[in-house]
């Protein structure tokens, strides 16, 4: 929603930070509504109990894909402006495995983190600091593990030209890998709340 | 527990169906980004052409340049890297694909610049079929630009007044004149552009350029 309007100048720095802030804040509040806040809930992905956080970030992929679809077939988006991330094929997949084990550990993500300090939760502060340090380690380390992090770079690189497929079948096939991902996941919640029961019994 | 006391599956179910569908006449419904239409008036293009109306040389564009013409845009559409080395002062830099989506002002004047002039005569196409009236390009492109306003040749017959005005100018630049004895030693910029292969020419230049500056 930013972004058109602060490119084509409808409003300066100052009034994008305002925005910033007031998405930042919209954005933390529906976190903290979905129970994002909650360590023990999001750390439940992990052991298979409670994959709210699967189901939040597929809802938000689909959504998302579906809106810029739908508008830039209808004219009313460029595509073509949309900021696309660069891929870096090995560093991602390693920084992936440090994010998921800090994620796993700590119970938290770097958003998470700042909306569980927010509503005061200490393991939402220790983590912020322990992001701030990663990011102060990883800085200073760069000489070292920069030339690493630069590798098997891709570039801005799409699933539609990854697969060599038109972009209306990505979308298609994305949507039904998210059902597919919405139905496992209520299987898996289901299942790990049956055996609760029995083990009430033997105590 | 809350979160699932809260569940309404109509509303879930009503979601997956929009989802669904949206997904599904997705894969019929062709690229999401549209071809970027332009016209053109063809009769006019032709006259505008034939009439030389369609570039400026580098010693115009020069006086624009300096004389600060109000709204002028000098684009470069060479390569990333041919830019950083050098480029005409003030230009930006735009992307020949960039041409055909840039947001444009149709107050400004906009003069196009390549390597040679092919590029940039076909960039100047796409902005008059986008709908720009003040377009230019460099009709002998970078090259032009090094050896009229950079490294000008002027004979020691040419009259004093004319010989002043093109040093102030390539002065103006940071650029050098140098006088040669005969006109006859001087070769038009269209007879290099003809014969020699430029490539290299203008590495130099820019290489000689830039030693001077330090």
């Amino acid at each position: 929603m930013m972004a058109p309007l602060y490119e084509f100048g409808r409003f300066g720095d100052s009034a994008s930070l305002v925005v910033a802030v007031l998405l930042g804040i919209a954005f933390g509040w529906f976190l903290e509504q979905g129970g994002m806040g909650n360590a023990r809930k999001l750390s439940g992905q992990f052991y298979f109990t409670d994959l709210s956080v699967l189901k939040l970030m597929f809802s938000a992929i689909v959504t998302a894909m579906l809106g810029l679809f739908w508008l830039s077939w209808a004219g009313l988006l460029d595509l073509s402006r949309v900021y696309v991330p660069e891929t870096f094929i090995a560093p991602q997949i390693v920084g992936g495995l440090v994010f998921g084990a800090g994620f796993a550990t700590g119970g938290l993500c770097p958003g998470t983190s700042c909306v569980a300090a927010a509503t005061g939760r200490k393991d939402g502060f220790a983590l912020i600091a322990g992001m701030l340090a990663g990011v102060f380690v990883f800085g200073e380390a760069f000489p070292a593990i920069g030339h690493f992090a630069d590798s098997t770079a891709r570039g801005a690189w799409t699933l539609p030209q990854a697969f060599g497929l038109s972009y209306g079948t990505i979308v298609g096939g994305v949507v039904a890998v998210a059902l597919g991902a919405f139905a496992g996941a209520e299987w898996l919640e289901r299942r790990a709340e049956r055996p609760a029961r029995p083990m009430k019994v033997v105590a | 527990m809350t979160a699932d006391a809260r569940r309404r599956p109509g509303i879930e179910r009503a979601l997956a169906a929009v989802a669904v569908i949206g997904g599904v006449l997705a894969v019929v419904a062709g690229s999401p980004t549209r071809p970027t239409r332009g016209s053109v008036d063809v009769t006019e293009l032709a006259r505008i052409v034939e009439h030389e109306e369609d570039h400026v040389t580098a010693v115009e564009l020069a006086r624009w340049i300096r004389d600060d013409k109000p709204r002028l845009r000098v684009l470069d559409i060479r390569a990333d890297s041919e830019f950083d080395d050098f480029h005409i002062p003030g230009a930006t830099r735009v992307p020949l694909a960039e041409i055909a989506r840039m947001p444009l002002d149709s107050a400004a004047t906009y003069v196009l610049y390549s390597e040679g002039g092919t590029h940039a005569a076909q960039g100047w196409f796409l902005l008059r079929a986008r709908g720009v009236k003040n377009v230019f390009f460099l009709r002998g492109g970078l090259y032009e630009w090094l050896e009229q306003v950079m490294n000008p040749h002027v004979a020691s017959m040419t009259p004093q007044a004319q010989r002043d005005s093109i040093r102030s100018l390539t002065l103006w630049f940071g650029g050098k004149m140098t006088v040669v004895d005969s006109a006859s030693t001087v070769p038009s910029a269209l007879d290099r552009e003809l014969s020699a292969p430029h490539k290299s020419d203008a590495r130099e230049s820019i290489r000689k350029i830039r030693r001077r500056a330090c």
